[in-house]
């Protein structure tokens, strides 16, 4: 319907999703930033403004090593995702006829299933008694379990790797069902097999949702503590677990915001450089 | 080999399970022909075409593209282009690249394409677009870069699925005149599909008339016109009078059939096998070769009730009651006399050369006249 909202009615309305992004993210977020410029004087965090902690991040060469060993990881594990996401999606979308809706919920059913229990998944998988391992054994193709499966930053980017996946499916998928089919009708008619319809055609239209799926990834996998603590052993020190170990037990919360808000640069950096290439129209790609 | 058709179909047939989209459909196409499919919805014309273009495999049949049997190979590898009726442009890509497209395929480079870019650009009068996008065009715009980028290749043919469907009515008319001439330039087949009779009749060479599935005629306008071959036909293109008759003994080579205790002779008739008397036929007239108090000299002529006027415009609509069934003529506003008023008594007049006799059984292919109910 042809309806116009006033300019104060169009406030009103948004006051609802302004007090909830206040309460749920502003708020919080003022909050931690303030805090990564206080100081821990005992067991106490003393409001006492101070540059140290973000000093001490860049003077201590450990603490950006790790980020960048951090960001690789990511990175590694958001191209693996990709890479094992987007076949998927295209695969249901542009090939399955019967069954599309209950395939799509079979993809992402791993959503529903608790996190804390796909990682101990994992670690059953990946393990010494585990099924690769108890497999390979009984079939006689090894002796020794193998150890380079678990508690390393290959069980972290496998397991990762895996919760990710959703996360790149979705919006690759959408963005592939959102192709008109003529569209791909007619490259073919124009002379396109599939491969080049899809680099033409098929790969520019998907992009927004290919880059949706890679930020989530990069910065699931970025912001991950848990994996790399479950299933990283001591190689598995990620950026995530040094935020974490400085709320838990080493209790420097302003050390530990100021790493927070460096990881949260980061993240809206690459969201802000990415998100550029995900327009199609306009985009490099059309150039 | 001697003059090769264009395109040729073979008893093609198109069924998904038991819709059978299309049927033996036969026919040979020139090069260089403008030819149209025309039919009402869902007779089988997007079918035909996509499966000229590859994007749907015949269930059996032949279709020879320039000579050679082309059923098994796929769409991208077929001299045919298809201009899809809502454009199906590229919409990442300006008008230039969309253009371009299917000599990229072909592995040429853009600068190397450029000049018969710009010569299909000038051919469909479009000319300083190309960096635009598809979305920043209008509809007749995007139409027409569709055509460019089909033409571009010089295909074998190309094929037209209403190009001109979601073009409102002047516009329509005036792209009819563009297809028309560029069709004329370039030489190329065009197989166009439509619906609106009137399209079909100004701007081809040859017509398939179709009917759920079914080709009922294939012919040049004015044999679909002049000489259909079924009441279908008869019915879907121009205005017809149908009127029940009976028949009776053929008076030397003419039909003949009685209408409400009048006689009336026919140039053709499509009823095959002896001239038995009495079985019902379709007495069939166009509603402008009926003459109205004509003071020409009328092989038939009979007198009817005038029950409806209706002014059109450049003519008026008469309904006449001829022993309890319905004639419409069609006078041109010209030559109406005011006398003529409802109630009032007409004289119509009918030549033997302008009636033909359809087959009974053929009346519920009628398609109906929407101002037959009152
Ligand atoms: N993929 C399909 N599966 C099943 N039936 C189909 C399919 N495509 C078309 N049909 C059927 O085939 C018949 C012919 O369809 P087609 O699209 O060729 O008609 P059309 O003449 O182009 O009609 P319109 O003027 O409405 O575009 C219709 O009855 C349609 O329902
Ligand atoms: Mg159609």
């Amino acid at each position: 319907m042809g309806e116009r909202f006033s300019a104060p009615r169009a406030l009103l309305r948004g006051i609802p999703i302004t007090v909830w992004m206040l309460c749920l993210v502003a708020v919080p977020l003022g909050y931690t930033f303030l805090i990564s410029f206080f100081q821990v004087e005992g067991l106490q965090i003393a409001a006492k403004f101070t540059l140290k902690n973000y000093r001490l991040f860049f003077t201590d060469p450990m603490y950006s090593g790790i980020l960048l060993k951090s960001m690789l990881l990511a990175l590694a594990i958001a191209l693996l995702a990709i890479l094992a996401g987007y076949p998927l999606a295209y695969m249901l979308s542009f090939r399955v006829r019967r069954g599309k809706q209950a395939l799509f919920m079979l993809s992402i059913i791993p959503l529903w299933v608790s996190y804390l229990v796909r990682i101990i998944a994992w670690r059953t998988i990946l393990g010494n008694k585990g099924v690769i391992n108890s497999a390979l054994t009984s079939l006689g193709l090894i002796q020794e379990p193998l150890s380079f499966l678990l508690y390393n930053r290959f069980a972290i980017a496998v397991t990762l790797t895996y919760i990710c996946i959703p996360f790149v499916f979705i919006p690759v998928y959408t963005s592939l069902e959102k192709i008109p089919r003529n569209i791909m009708e007619a490259s073919s008619d124009l002379g396109a097999g599939e491969l080049r319809t899809f680099f033409n055609v098929v790969l520019p239209l998907s992009l927004p949702g290919l880059v949706t799926g890679f930020i989530f990834a990069f910065i699931i996998a970025l912001g991950d503590y848990i994996i790399p603590q479950q299933l990283g052993g001591t190689q598995g020190i990620m950026f995530g677990n040094l935020i974490w170990s400085q709320f838990g037990f080493a209790f420097n919360w302003p050390f530990g915001a100021a790493l927070s808000f460096i990881l949260l640069a980061i993240s809206v950096t690459i969201l802000g450089l990415t998100s550029r290439f995900g327009s199609t129209e306009g985009g490099f790609l059309s150039e | 080999m001697a003059e090769e058709n264009a395109i040729e179909l073979r008893g093609v047939k198109k069924a998904w399970g038991d819709v059978v989209a299309v049927q033996s459909f036969d026919v040979e196409i020139r090069k260089g022909e403008f030819f149209s499919l025309l039919g009402p919805s869902g007779c089988g014309k997007t079918t035909t075409l996509r499966m000229i273009a590859g994007l749907e495999e015949p269930t059996e049949g032949q279709i020879l593209l320039e000579g050679h049997d082309v059923v098994r190979v796929p769409p991208y590898r077929r001299n045919v282009h298809t201009v899809f009726q809502d454009y199906a442009l590229f919409p990442h890509m300006t008008v230039n690249k969309n253009i371009w497209f299917p000599l990229k395929m072909r592995g040429i480079s853009l600068s190397d394409a450029g000049q018969r870019i710009d010569r299909v650009l000038r051919l469909v009068n479009m000319e300083g677009y190309e960096r635009r996008l598809p979305q920043q065009l209008s509809g007749g715009q995007r139409q027409r870069i569709a055509l460019a980028r089909s033409l571009v290749d010089e295909p074998a043919a190309l094929l037209l699925d209403e190009p001109l469907g979601a073009l409102d009515f002047k516009l329509r008319g005036a792209m009819q005149k563009v297809l028309k001439d560029i069709q004329r330039n370039v030489g190329i087949t065009f197989i166009y599909v439509t619906h609106d009779q009137t399209e079909a009749l100004t701007m081809s060479d040859r017509i398939a008339v179709m009917k759920s599935g079914r080709v009922h005629q294939i012919g040049t306008p004015d044999e679909i016109y002049s000489r259909p071959a079924t009441a279908f036909v008869a019915s879907f293109i121009g205005e017809m009078n149908f009127l029940h008759g009976r028949r009776l003994q053929a008076q030397g080579e003419m039909p003949q059939a009685e209408v409400g205790g009048h006689r009336f002779r026919a140039s053709r008739s499509t009823i095959t096998g002896t001239p038995g008397s009495g079985d019902e036929v379709l007495v069939c007239i166009r509603t402008e070769r009926v003459q109205v108090n004509s003071h020409r000299g009328t092989d038939h002529e009979v007198e009817g009730t005038v029950r409806r006027i209706v002014y059109r415009g450049t003519d008026y609509e008469l309904t006449c009651d001829l022993a309890g069934q319905e004639v419409r003529a069609v006078v041109s506003a010209v030559d109406w006399n005011p006398e003529l008023r409802v109630g009032t008594q007409a004289r119509l007049g009918f030549n033997a050369a302008d009636i033909t006799f359809f087959p009974q059984a053929e009346e519920k292919e009628i398609v109906q006249y929407t101002t037959e109910a009152v």
